[in-house]
């Protein structure tokens, strides 16, 4: 069945199983693997991309459930050579990534959630955050990304 | 003969994973049930079915003791007459069985492999910790020569241990070279959960016999463990017991028998701080539970039992620097006053508690190595089988390392990724070992490259190599900065004298002697690189609802040098939410053979929402062997947390839990035994 999307500001139609998820036409159709695969069942968070501004968990959404959606994920976050946003150059600076995998997801998750709170308090942050699960890095330094990313942003 | 629910039978190989799914229908496997055992305890009472009925010829690699289903047995060898008068003559006797369940790595990547037959090798891309490992098991499973597999390693999404053996990888080969063409197998979250190699489930038995004055006189230590179906590394966890109950307190003559169980269970493995984490769980609980029965204030009784410098461990090795516990004491004691922490101000309906703990662990000292070479850009090139599992020890403690010998920045040291073909041997991202193995052969490279860059520069710039600095990807005349070249003029140098800069280095840790008749079935003998820990917790226990809230944890730990400070405080940051995580939410229940948790929705891991802040001083007492000083620092902080919070909770309730994890339920159930603490 035919999908189309824009991902990252970029159009694409797409030949899709009726079934398939998001996270799999990201990942297998359109080869977007920044975006993870952690559960496949909407626990880890590690597949969280931006529908429509909101964030969601793209294992569990139907792709075909998007159709004419506007579709963001941690490949368009930065600048166009590579430059990283202000909450990722948080997450450097803040020692808030170990291995990585879950970043994409909480660095969407932040995203959305910082768009409505441009100013939150630790404990909001970790709110926020409790839908996506970090398994190397205890937290700590991820809320301080944030708090660095708020700081650092031009006023 | 299927001896564990997970364990491999048929594969199928598709073009896609729906279709494989589909062909995977299409095969009937016709099985017979027989008995099975699914409990260490109920293994090791008499008539329990065997799991391995055939266990007397196996082949193994060195023989130990085995028995029936005891996969492996430790017995330790204490002067009986000495261990029986002590008993005979204590003024107290504290007896006490501790428990634990499994524990899931639960990184977040799980599992997967590629593989390809090419032109006669196979070659195998996987996100290992332990690339050559992975090596030989694939080597072995095919029955060709080590040098027949090529393992190349990709970034780790999260391994805790469990990526140090082979998983999908032997059958991915298998596959790839039975169809001729790329196989790739992913692990649904279910699979990954049900086939890892989890921390074991145990029972600790424990009695110590105690003076009235605050002595430990003897202890004797019965634990069982539980193997699943099959060994790999698990007969080695037999030992531990043996330095656990002999490396932070004195315990007079110790009987230990530690049996290692076949069950018909997964095949239980290596996660961070390995059999340790229920180990000093049950040692800490018992010398609260000790104090407690002594009448003697907590603290003061482990410090008054604490090793110090130059003491024998059971093994009879001897830590020269064991004093270091009793700083890290001290270190606690500046950030938490124990009599301040103590205090219990408790809002109402709360019940305050504090614990504290104390461990020594290692720093593995399997060998490794590194090349380092200069690039014609003025870059170095450095390339090793070091792999960076989440804790920067490669991309940044070993780049850091090269960096700062050879004057360049850390981001102009390019690393190669892991590739058994072109790297020599490393013992994998095991016991924190990357960052002191493997920054001492950096170290050992980069002495050697320093050299030839000085002596080429030395001609460049008519100076004696004595007069030279390295600094900023250049060479300078120390005094006289302007006479210098830059390492991308002394790399295009070299091609056309003498030939391109590159050297290795090597390095293994030298072991520490010990006992060898202290006890039969030891084959993990030591604990090279001792690392210093101590832990204090203050909880708050919610009266009417059994919640637990970590208030404050507080870490000051021995690393010899923090090559990254930031680093290692994110290492113990995210330790802490795993040993959180395996006392008060984690587990998997065995019923049946069969485990009950088995997705992310039932195993509950730790959230931003349960995890403090962790405070931590870093103790810096260079050890002389490791560059700079640094000790192993990743994996140990993980090992006291369960004692540390499990004393804390039993303090606040005022009773004792002795097993992990401990749940609300838990709480509320020995809170209501005789009703003495009503909740508010
Ligand atoms: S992969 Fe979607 S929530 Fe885990
Ligand atoms: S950094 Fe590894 S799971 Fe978050």
């Amino acid at each position: 069945m035919e999908l189309s999307i824009t991902v990252n500001g970029a159009p694409h139609v797409i030949d899709v199983r009726p079934h398939a998820t998001l996270l799999s036409v990201l990942r297998d159709s359109l080869f977007l693997t920044g975006t993870k695969r952690g559960c496949d069942e909407g626990e880890c968070g590690a597949c969280t991309v931006l529908v429509d501004g909101y964030a969601a968990d793209s294992c569990i959404v139907a792709a075909l459930s998007v159709n004419g959606s506007r579709v963001d994920t941690v490949e368009g976050l930065g600048g166009q050579h590579g430059d990283l946003d202000g909450l990722q150059r948080g997450f450097v600076e803040a020692g808030a990534v170990q291995c990585g995998f879950c970043t994409p997801g909480f660095l969407m998750t932040l995203t959305a959630f910082m768009r409505e709170n441009p100013n939150p308090a630790a404990d909001e942050v970790r709110m926020a955050i409790a839908g996506n699960i970090c398994r190397c890095t205890g937290y700590s330094q991820i809320v301080d990304a944030v708090r660095i990313a708020v700081a650092n942003r031009p006023q | 003969m299927v001896r564990y629910e997970g364990e491999p039978i048929a594969g199928v190989v598709a073009e896609d994973e729906a279709l494989a799914r589909d062909a995977l229908t299409a095969i009937a496997v016709e099985l017979e049930a027989t008995p099975a055992v699914g409990d260490i305890e109920a293994a090791v009472a008499p008539g329990a079915p065997l799991v391995h009925p055939d266990w007397r010829g196996y082949d193994v690699a060195f023989d130990y003791p085995r028995n029936g289903n005891v996969a492996a047995e430790l017995n330790s060898d204490p002067d009986p007459e000495a261990l029986a008068n002590a008993f005979k003559q204590a003024d107290l006797i504290v007896e006490a069985e501790y428990r634990a369940p499994r524990q899931y790595q639960a990184y977040i990547e799980p599992k997967s492999a590629l593989a390809s037959w090419e032109s006669g090798r196979y070659i195998v891309h996987t996100a290992s910790q332990f690339p050559f490992n992975v090596r030989d098991q694939v080597a072995s499973f095919l029955g060709v020569r080590v040098s027949d597999v090529r393992v190349i390693g990709h970034h780790i999404g999260g391994g805790f241990g469990a990526k140090l053996d082979a998983g999908l990888e032997p059958y991915a080969a298998l596959f790839a070279r039975a169809v001729g063409a790329p196989v790739k197998i992913d692990n649904d979250r279910t699979e990954d959960l049900l086939t890892c190699g989890c921390r074991e489930n145990a029972v600790v038995r424990m009695r110590t016999a105690l003076s009235s004055d605050g002595r430990i006189l003897a202890r004797d230590v019965d634990c069982l463990m539980d193997n699943g179906a099959y060994s790999g590394e698990m007969p080695f966890m037999a030992s531990l017991p043996m330095h656990v109950f002999g490396q932070v307190y004195r315990s007079g003559p110790t009987r230990i028998r530690c049996r290692l169980i076949y069950t018909n269970t997964a095949p239980t493995g290596a996660f961070r701080g390995v059999s340790g984490t229920y180990l000093y769980f049950a040692l800490e609980r018992n010398m609260d539970e000790c104090a407690l029965r002594l009448g003697i204030d907590r603290r003061q009784f482990r410090i008054k039992n604490l090793i110090g410098d130059g003491e024998a461990t059971l093994v009879g090795q001897v830590l020269s620097d064991a004093g270091l516990l009793r700083e890290g004491f001290d270190e606690i004691e500046r950030m938490a006053p124990w009599s301040e922490v103590s205090r219990k101000d408790a809002s109402p309906g709360k019940l305050v508690g504090v614990g504290i703990a104390a461990t020594t662990w290692l720093t593995n000292p399997g060998a490794g190595s590194v090349t380092l070479k200069l690039n014609e850009d003025g870059t170095v090139g450095l390339v090793t089988a070091a792999t960076d599992n989440g804790s920067g020890a490669v991309t940044m403690g070993v780049a850091q390392i090269a960096a700062a010998e050879l004057g360049v920045k850390p981001n102009d040291v390019v690393i190669q990724m892991p590739d058994t073909d072109s790297a020599a041997y490393d013992a994998g991202s095991q016991g924190s070992r990357t960052t002191h193995v493997v920054g001492r052969a950096t170290l050992a490279a980069a002495a050697e490259v320093r050299q030839k860059i000085l002596a080429i520069a030395g001609d460049l710039l008519e100076a004696a190599e004595a007069d030279l600095e390295l600094a900023d990807g250049a060479v300078r005349v120390k005094g006289a900065p302007s006479r210098s070249v830059t390492l991308s003029q002394v790399a295009t140098e070299a091609l056309r004298s003498g030939g391109p800069i590159a050297a290795a280095g090597s390095y293994a840790t030298p072991l520490p002697a010990f006992n060898p008749s202290c006890a039969t079935g030891l084959l993990f003998p030591t604990f090279p690189t001792p690392t210093y820990h101590v832990h204090l917790a203050v909880v708050e226990v919610d009266a009417a609802t059994g919640q637990v809230k970590v208030v404050r944890y507080v870490v000051a730990q021995e690393v010899g040098k923090a090559i990254n400070p930031d680093a290692v405080r994110g290492q113990i940051q995210g330790a802490v939410a795993q040993g959180l995580g395996y006392l008060l939410y984690e587990g998997l229940d065995i019923e049946n053979s069969r485990y009950k948790q088995r997705t992310l929705e039932t195993y509950r891991l730790p959230l931003a929402v349960d995890i403090p802040n962790v405070e931590s001083v870093l103790m810096e007492h260079g050890d002389s062997a490791g560059p700079y000083g640094a000790r192993g620092v990743a994996e140990p902080p993980i090992v006291p947390v369960a004692a540390a919070v499990g004393n804390a909770i039993c303090d606040a309730i005022g009773k004792s839990i002795n097993r992990i994890p401990i749940r609300p339920d838990d709480i509320l159930e020995a809170i209501d035994v005789d009703g003495r603490l009503e909740p508010a």
